[in-house]
């Protein structure tokens, strides 16, 4: 193991993206990493709002049209190497909002996360629990300390 | 033999610097793990993740050109905030001392409004997306005032950072020229044998108002968190270094840490008279001030609320009626 | 109080913030209209999170479109549901068994001490005080875990349906026992907290003063919720609403409208919340908890009001063969988004975030329907 990767597994920067989801999402992840129970620093996970400082962008909810635009920006903003992570089921496929119509599609829609950027990880769930999004984020390690 | 006596104190200063700057990139994570962390009731990180770790995983990053109209002064901003407070640290060694206008106060209080400056320069030249940029049709049809000017949140920040030179830093100062008024001389040399032969300025009445107004300095040059309006979370985010990415970020994070640890040890020169050196066992207690400092600023910003305007007036008109009120004893 | 003027009509600039900011749990942007960084005007633009839920209501079961209310919003998602099963019960006459309704208190009282936790965790946190925030978090999974036991998940619960709760919801008497021993734990966390926060004359003074709202402009602007209890005015739906006919509490109040009355109110009326919840807990009564024995028929536009963490909450939809017609909702945070607004003025843009914290801002729900007006 290079010092490359050591040091990115010691220290990782997330960035949460809320994209019109239902906010349950939003608050279980804010929750995971702020909350002592939970405590996401402890496994060097921490939280940032800047997208220069990121490796990794969570994304939450199904993309509504106005936000399809800042997603992408903020995006481009993260240096390389950077992942994303797609959280609860609206990230992963639209949810109830995109779907429930059956064949007809959801004009308001524009998600998943996946038609918009390249999505490496998806974390499943209506909302997520903070375990999984802690065991997406790590299951992302090995992608995250052999990119370039 | 003039010139082995150079080359050895060279050498030595570079021991002594290197020897600083290891521990120093230490202090981030004490602050976070022990103070905050603790206080907090949660494990919190490992002691190397914020201070050590976080940068030499910044310096594996794409450098990602910063959005900014002079991108070349933006980038080199970092660089000159970290050769100032290395330049700091080699003005209080006793090395220097050979060299009076490097190791005199003033050069001190030059460096650090270098310091200052930089901030506003960062502010002001960058441009994130967080803000102006981010595109959404808010100014369409029926929105309010479709014809103001609009500003990105740094630009709020430079100015703030602005009239914190222009106030915000007097504690600092005002306690940096206590220890002159019982020495008599701006030169460090002469303050450190004054405080030899007369045992430490902080002991005295003037010294100890003095050291709380240079712990109130040392939060606002720090930007900890009462003190943190130029780089608030809840307005300007990161404030100045919102574009910083890679290695120039990675800097940034290492000069906080090496600026708490040079002001530590700043403090223990002037104020309790010991000069950094590897040579001596008394670098062990240049490293207790700092941590005692690291240790008093974490529990201080853990139990703060940012402060605004309305706070942070008061707060510094008091510290510097009390480093006036130092100097004054100091003097008669 | 004096209505609150800007200082002058100066504006200098324009800061836009958002739509992703730290002190924001949701998207939304905010134009902040500033003269020397103090806000003269805020235009709050939302719109972001529209995902159009009326329209998929619009011809759904009504079991369906029940649940699919739930999903309107992360924090307040019971009551969704609860007021959305409330009005078709209404408007078909579903007797529904006293058990159910307690059970349904409990859940919605539960539901307003989360609610109530994350105001005061995100209010601590804007003003950057994260010690306080952490110790109202720590206290918000006491809740959280009670709530995934009664309903078997995090967020979204489900717990009432039409005719009662499910039955998966229902209490038995460990679960009973375990609430009674986490009230009392939660009891006295919260005492310990509002103790703290009441003297630490530091944070109380960053916050007193700040994005004050008068009772007359908070009239004026149609404030609902505790944001409106927090001017004053002492106005609350579950004083009227029959669910809360056999419980006793107290309507709090507190005088200022500031950003310290709203932060004191929720701790207070949290208190008041696990009051209920200890009646619910020693009075429920015995018997089934979902009354099946109902027949569907078309029904006019049946309407419902009850009382959320945020305020008032309005369903109303028509039923046509057991289908959603007209479907209507509106949220308290819709009403509350003019009292965001002129709690802004005045302050410094520091302060501008905590200004709209402090109407407890829920956008998720707010964005559903958007008019547009063709000229």
């Amino acid at each position: 193991m290079g010092i490359k990767s050591f040091s990115r597994a010691r220290a990782i920067h997330i960035m949460l993206v809320y994209t019109g989801g239902c906010n349950g999402c939003d608050i279980e992840i804010v929750n995971t990493v702020l909350s002592p129970r939970f405590d996401a620093e402890q496994y060097k996970v921490f939280l940032t709002w800047n997208p220069r400082e990121a490796d990794v962008l969570v994304v939450t909810g199904p993309v509504t049209h106005l936000n399809r635009k800042p997603l992408e920006a903020i995006y481009e903003a993260i240096p390389d190497p950077k992942l994303v992570v797609a959280a609860g089921s609206c990230a992963l496929m639209g949810g109830v909002y995109k779907n429930i119509h059956g064949d007809i599609p959801s004009e308001e829609i524009e998600g998943p996360v996946e038609n918009i950027i390249p999505v490496a990880a998806k974390v499943p769930g209506c909302a997520v629990r903070p375990q999984d999004v802690l065991a997406g984020v790590v299951s992302l390690l090995p992608t995250l300390l052999d990119a370039d | 033999m003039f010139e082995t006596t150079v080359i050895n104190s060279i050498i030595a200063l570079i021991i002594t610097v290197v020897v600083c700057f290891l521990i120093s990139t230490l202090l981030p994570g004490i602050e976070r793990k022990y103070v905050h962390a603790r206080i907090q009731q949660r494990i919190g990180p490992p002691v190397t993740s914020p201070g050590i770790m976080a940068p030499i995983k910044f310096l594996f990053k794409e450098n990602i050109e910063p959005s900014s109209p002079v991108p070349g002064l933006y980038k080199a901003l970092p660089v000159i905030c970290f050769f100032v407070v290395l330049s700091i640290l080699i003005a209080i060694t006793p090395y220097a001392f050979a060299i009076p206008a490097l190791s005199s106060l003033v050069a001190i209080v030059g460096l650090l409004k270098v310091e200052e400056i930089c901030y506003v320069l960062m502010g002001s030249l960058s441009k994130s997306i967080m803000s102006v940029r981010m595109p959404f049709p808010d100014r369409v049809k029926g929105a309010a005032h479709l014809n103001t000017t609009r500003s990105f949140i740094e630009d709020i920040s430079a100015k703030r950072s602005l009239r914190m030179i222009t106030y915000g830093s007097f504690p600092l100062y005002l306690a940096l020229f206590a220890p002159v008024t019982a020495a008599r001389s701006i030169f460090l040399n002469d303050i450190v044998s004054y405080q030899q032969a007369h045992g430490p300025f902080l002991f005295t009445v003037a010294g100890g108002i003095a050291a709380i107004v240079f712990f109130i300095g040392y939060m606002i040059i720090l930007n900890e968190y009462p003190f943190s309006i130029i780089k608030a979370k809840c307005d300007v985010i990161e404030g100045p270094y919102m574009e910083y990415a890679s290695k120039y970020r990675s800097i940034v994070f290492i000069t906080r840490g090496f600026l708490m640890f040079t002001l530590g040890v700043l403090f223990s020169v002037l104020f309790i008279g010991i000069p950094p050196t590897v040579f001596s066992p008394t670098i062990l207690l240049n490293i207790v001030v700092v941590l005692i400092f690291v240790l008093m600023m974490g529990i201080f910003s853990a139990f703060t609320p940012v402060f605004t305007n309305r706070q942070l007036l008061p707060t510094i008109l008091a510290s510097t009626l009390l480093g006036i009120l130092a100097i004054v004893l100091g003097l008669l | 109080m004096e209505e609150k003027v800007p200082r002058s009509n100066i504006i200098e600039t324009e800061i836009p913030l958002g739509t992703v900011h730290p002190a924001a749990l949701e998207p939304y942007r905010v134009r902040l209209f500033v003269e020397d960084e103090i806000v003269q005007e805020a235009e709050i633009t939302i719109g972001v999170n529209h995902r159009g839920i009326e329209r998929i209501m619009e011809g759904l079961p009504v079991e369906k479109a029940n649940s699919l209310t739930e999903k309107i919003c992360g924090i307040c998602s019971n009551s969704h549901i609860w007021n959305s099963c409330r009005t078709a019960e209404m408007g078909l006459g579903i007797e529904i068994p006293e058990r159910a309704l307690y059970i349904r208190v409990i859940m919605g009282e539960l539901e307003r001490l989360h609610s109530h936790f994350l105001y005061l965790a995100h209010g601590c946190e804007t003003v950057a005080h994260e010690t306080f925030s952490m110790r109202v978090f720590y206290l918000r999974e006491i809740v959280m875990e009670l709530l995934a036991m009664i309903g078997g998940n995090r967020v979204q619960y489900g717990c009432s349906v039409l005719g009662g709760v499910r039955p998966r919801c229902d209490l038995d008497e460990a679960k009973l026992q375990r609430l009674k021993e986490d009230m009392d734990k939660l009891e006295a966390g919260l005492t310990d907290f509002a103790q703290r926060f009441m003297a630490d004359s530091i944070l109380i003074s960053r916050v007193t003063g700040v994005g004050a709202l008068p009772a007359k402009q908070a009239i004026r602007l149609a404030v609902t919720g505790p944001s409106l209890r927090a001017t004053g005015v002492a106005r609350d739906l579950r004083t009227t609403m029959f669910e809360y006919d056999d419980f006793d509490f107290n309507v709090i109040t507190q005088p200022d409208g500031d950003v310290k009355s709203n932060l004191l109110m929720r701790a207070l009326e949290s208190f008041e919340s696990i009051k209920i919840i200890r009646q619910a807990i020693a009075n429920i009564p015995e018997g089934k908890v979902v009354n099946r024995d109902w027949e569907m028929f078309d029904t006019d536009i049946n309407e419902s009001y009850i009382e959320v963490p945020r305020g008032t909450l309005y369903h109303s939809y028509a039923l046509e063969s057991g289908r959603v017609r007209h479907c209507i909702i509106r949220t308290p945070s819709m009403a509350n988004i003019g009292a965001m607004q002129y709690a802004c003025i005045g302050d410094h843009v520091t302060d501008a975030q905590l200004c709209i914290v402090q109407c407890d801002p829920c956008f998720t729900c707010t964005d559903r329907a958007i008019e547009i007006i063709r000229r």
